[in-house]
């Protein structure tokens, strides 16, 4: 059985590996978009997803490694290598320096904290020169989708791989149990406030990652775009559509439904958007533990899976 | 001086609309612990139901008030015996998610419904103003203000005073407490959110004589109302006055002295100071 | 005897209200400490400061002669200071015996570093506290005495010197207490000294060296168990003032 899903998962791997060359430029393009957007929702479902914190404030590492590239690249001609790492350090120094006091805010508090910083940071950073204020960043383009393509797949197999070593780390567990009860973790002895940090960090450094590797792709980046909320809202989303808390959910949860948003926005935008808001709501109500639980369950309640959803969560 | 005491004034009528518009919010946290990411977005359709009345109907914006009110609390009683009772129980990063789908979803059936323009009320009186020696205070923005004041007082009023209101008061303690009241929960909730709703709906309709509308106003319009209950406290609905009336005046010096595009920052950046420098003290309630 | 752990006039103050006044007691090395009084006394309060989960308002608490009420609470756990809750918190997602697991992970000197290791303790002490058969259970899906024990064992996986008990037995009939009381002097056994917070005056009696008293905060006895149960204070602040 576990060798059958290694199997299928190298499988299933070495396809997405080989895509561009048997695939057309649109497809590759869909891809490097949708890889990025997994590893959003699987650095997400680091500090989310095992350590129990849903932070709204991710699309903040995403616009600090999209600067950081932007900046190394544009004005210090940097090569995009050191631009990367620019723009690590920025989402860990990020995540040292805010993490530190609004990861003692808990529940909705820390959600609502996180938004605001994303907000705020668009707006500090629209009005600083050396990332060209509110108008951006052109960057050198560089045209070779497939080498995107392939630093995204990269990058989504390492982050999916951290994921599966904190299932079986010390760390791991420390993050676990805090996401099931703070304080019985800290009477047990987990320094809960570094290994918060320290998780947020961790998901930082892959989601400014993402972010680096888009700005250099797109070639151009301005405050609205690196640190648009609503990016953030999308990988809270696929990551809890998948399964938060499961190595593989996040990255399900991904391919699905930006797969279903590329189909239907190919008929109309807005009609788009408006599935998108549906599907969470009946997410929520139908499958509240993504569809990790779903696959895991179905085949022992059936359709009554969904009303037992409801039954445990009504009035 | 002069200058400064307009911002002043400025930013105090903001500060009313800025109260009446977290009110809503305020309750339907405070009583059903639900974060309601789509209440900017039933301020939006607030303010376009009340366009659509003084358009169509031409009904005065302040005279539509009670029937946009009315409206939008049957609106949000269905949304929360339909919908939100279903996951109440869930945990709260699930109610966040859901009010967020919400959210998604009224912004977007607004694009179909209404188009993207920006739309503005704009009844007679929209250009009036009184002069009080130096200062210029527009009319329709002291009339909100004034309507926001009375709706909040009387909010309070309200919670303290009727039987309803100290149902509500004590489901926010205890959930067992409803009952006691003879009040049945599923309905209690579905009264509470309509309630919320319909204050966002009057809130829509104030911030419509005031404000340009459009379809994507929501999302700042929760992220602000959120602040204010936070800045004000849940506890009691005049701290949203004081709330609104502190970020109002906040953001009204920001963008005079340090610029347009700052007003956001300022608010956002003091709801994180808020969050960072007393979090002890305003997790008390909920945590 | 040597003391373990020293409290030295610790208060906690709440709004307005002192659940914890001017405390001073000691923990002797391999003793059994009870600590008994009405609801509401302060009990489970004095068990958070010495855990760490709440800082006193003022006073001093020193484990093995070193000061540690600045500690944080995770601190205190490597120190070896391990801790039960009155209202049981396991880890609700997890199995029972990763519940366990995390306390020989973490817990006294820091823990295990390989989780294999970690769960193979865990599975000895969920046989300690006979719950070997729930181990891969979910936590949350265990019935309240069984939790009761989650409880233990999960602060015994840390291998603590010190154990505070709150309120292990509350909730379980005679029978269960009676096997309760019995694994709490096997882990005595084991040289782990322990505080025992307790409502049910009976089975603390008979389980302890010492007895102390709290009262509205304060202490109002500190001696054997007789002694202690036959003083008029005592008998006033549990019965009330017509009896004594």
């Amino acid at each position: 059985m576990k060798g059958l899903w290694l199997l299928l998962i190298l499988l299933a791997l070495v396809a997405l590996a080989a895509l561009p060359w048997y695939g057309s430029d649109v497809l590759v393009q869909f891809g490097i978009s949708t890889l990025l957007l997994a590893v959003l929702a699987q650095g997400w479902n680091i500090i989310g997803g095992y350590t129990g914190y849903a932070s709204f404030g991710n699309s903040v590492f995403y616009g600090l490694g999209a600067y950081g590239v932007a900046i190394a690249m544009v004005q210090w001609n940097l090569p995009f290598g050191v631009g990367m790492v620019f723009g690590v350090v920025l989402a860990v120094v990020f995540a040292f320096l805010l993490g530190l006091p609004v990861l003692r805010l808990r529940g909705h508090y820390f959600a609502i904290a996180t938004l605001a910083l994303a907000q705020v940071m668009a707006a500090i950073v629209s009005n600083i020169p050396l990332a060209g204020q509110n108008i951006g960043l052109v960057l050198p383009p560089l045209n070779n989708d497939r080498l995107f393509y392939e630093l995204s797949l990269a990058l989504l197999v390492l982050a999916t791989l951290t994921v599966f070593w904190l299932t079986r780390s010390k760390f791991g567990f420390g993050l676990i149990a805090i996401r099931e009860n703070e304080e019985g973790a800290a009477v047990m002895g987990v320094n809960t406030t570094l290994y918060k940090v320290m998780a947020f960090a961790l998901s930082g450094i892959f989601t400014a990652l993402a972010g680096g590797i888009h700005a250099y792709w797109i070639t151009f980046l301005d405050p609205e775009s690196a640190f648009d909320i609503s990016l953030n809202v999308k990988m809270i989303i696929m990551a809890v559509f998948g399964g938060p808390g499961t190595v593989l959910g996040p990255v399900v949860g991904a391919f699905v439904l930006s797969a279903v948003s590329e189909v239907l926005s190919s008929e109309v935008t807005s009609i788009a958007g408006l599935f998108f808001g549906i599907v969470v709501v009946a997410a929520v109500v139908l499958m509240p533990r993504g569809v990790a639980d779903v696959i895991r369950r179905f085949r022992t309640s059936g359709w009554r899976y969904f009303a037992e959803n409801i039954k445990a969560h009504r009035l | 001086m002069d200058l400064f005491a307009q911002i002043l004034v400025n930013g105090v009528l903001l500060g009313g609309l800025y109260a009446v518009m977290a009110l809503g919010l305020a309750l339907v946290w405070g009583v059903l612990n639900i974060v309601n990411l789509a209440h900017g977005a039933f301020i939006m359709l607030g303010a376009y139901l009340s366009w659509h009345l003084y358009t169509y109907l031409g009904i005065d914006p302040f005279l539509g008030l009670p029937i946009t009110a009315i409206l939008m609390f049957c609106l949000g009683y269905a949304v929360q015996r339909g919908l939100l009772n279903l996951i109440v129980r869930a945990p709260m990063f699930n109610t966040l998610l859901i009010t967020f789908g919400l959210e998604v979803v009224l912004t977007y059936l607004a694009q179909i419904a209404f188009s993207a323009d920006f739309r503005t009320i704009n009844p007679s009186y929209a250009g009036a103003h009184i002069s009080l020696g130096p200062l210029v205070i527009p009319l329709a923005r002291l009339m909100a203000f004034g309507v926001a004041i009375v709706l909040t007082v009387g909010m309070w009023v309200f919670l303290l005073r009727t039987r309803l209101g100290r149902a509500i008061r004590a489901t926010a303690q205890n959930l067992v407490a409803a009952r006691l009241y003879g009040v049945e929960p599923r309905h209690l909730y579905a009264m509470t959110f309509g309630i919320g709703i319909g204050l966002a709906g009057a809130a829509g309709g104030l911030y419509g004589t005031v404000s340009q509308i459009n379809p994507y106003i929501g999302a700042t319009l929760t992220a602000k109302s959120f602040a204010i209950a936070i800045i004000g406290g849940l506890e009691n609905p005049l701290g949203v006055i004081v709330g609104g009336l502190v970020l109002g005046i906040i953001e009204s010096l920001t963008v005079a002295y340090v610029g347009a595009t700052f007003g956001d920052v300022a608010s956002f950046g003091v709801l994180v100071l808020v969050l960072i420098v007393r979090p002890s003290g305003i997790l008390g309630k909920t945590a | 005897m040597s003391a373990i752990l020293d409290v030295s006039h610790v208060t906690r103050r709440f709004a307005g209200l002192v659940a914890v006044n001017d405390v001073s007691f000691t923990l002797n090395r391999g003793e059994i400490l009870g600590v008994i009084g009405p609801n509401g006394a302060g009990k489970t309060t004095l068990v958070s400061l010495i855990s760490g989960t709440l800082p006193p308002s003022s006073g001093e608490i020193s484990f093995e002669g070193h000061p540690i009420s600045t500690l944080p609470a995770y601190r205190r756990a490597r120190l070896g200071i391990g801790r039960t809750f009155q209202i049981m918190r396991p880890f609700p997602g997890l199995s029972v015996l990763d519940n366990v697991a995390v306390g020989a992970l973490f817990g006294q000197g820091g823990g295990e570093a390989d989780l294999k290791r970690a769960r193979e303790r865990a599975r000895d002490q969920l046989e300690f506290v006979g719950l070997a058969r729930h181990a891969d259970q979910r936590a949350d899906e265990l019935g309240g005495p069984s939790r009761k024990r989650l409880e233990l064992a999960k602060a015994l996986a840390m291998q603590p010197k010190v154990l505070l008990c709150d309120e292990v037995m509350a909730g379980l009939n005679l029978v269960e207490i009676d096997e309760v009381i019995e694994v709490i002097r096997r882990v005595r056994e084991q040289g782990i000294s322990i505080l025992v917070i307790e409502h049910v005056i009976k089975a603390i009696k008979s389980l302890s060296d010492r007895l102390l008293v709290i009262h509205h905060g304060e202490k109002i006895a500190d001696d054997a168990p007789d002694a202690v149960l036959s003083d008029s204070r005592v008998i006033e602040a549990y019965l009330g003032r017509r009896r004594a």
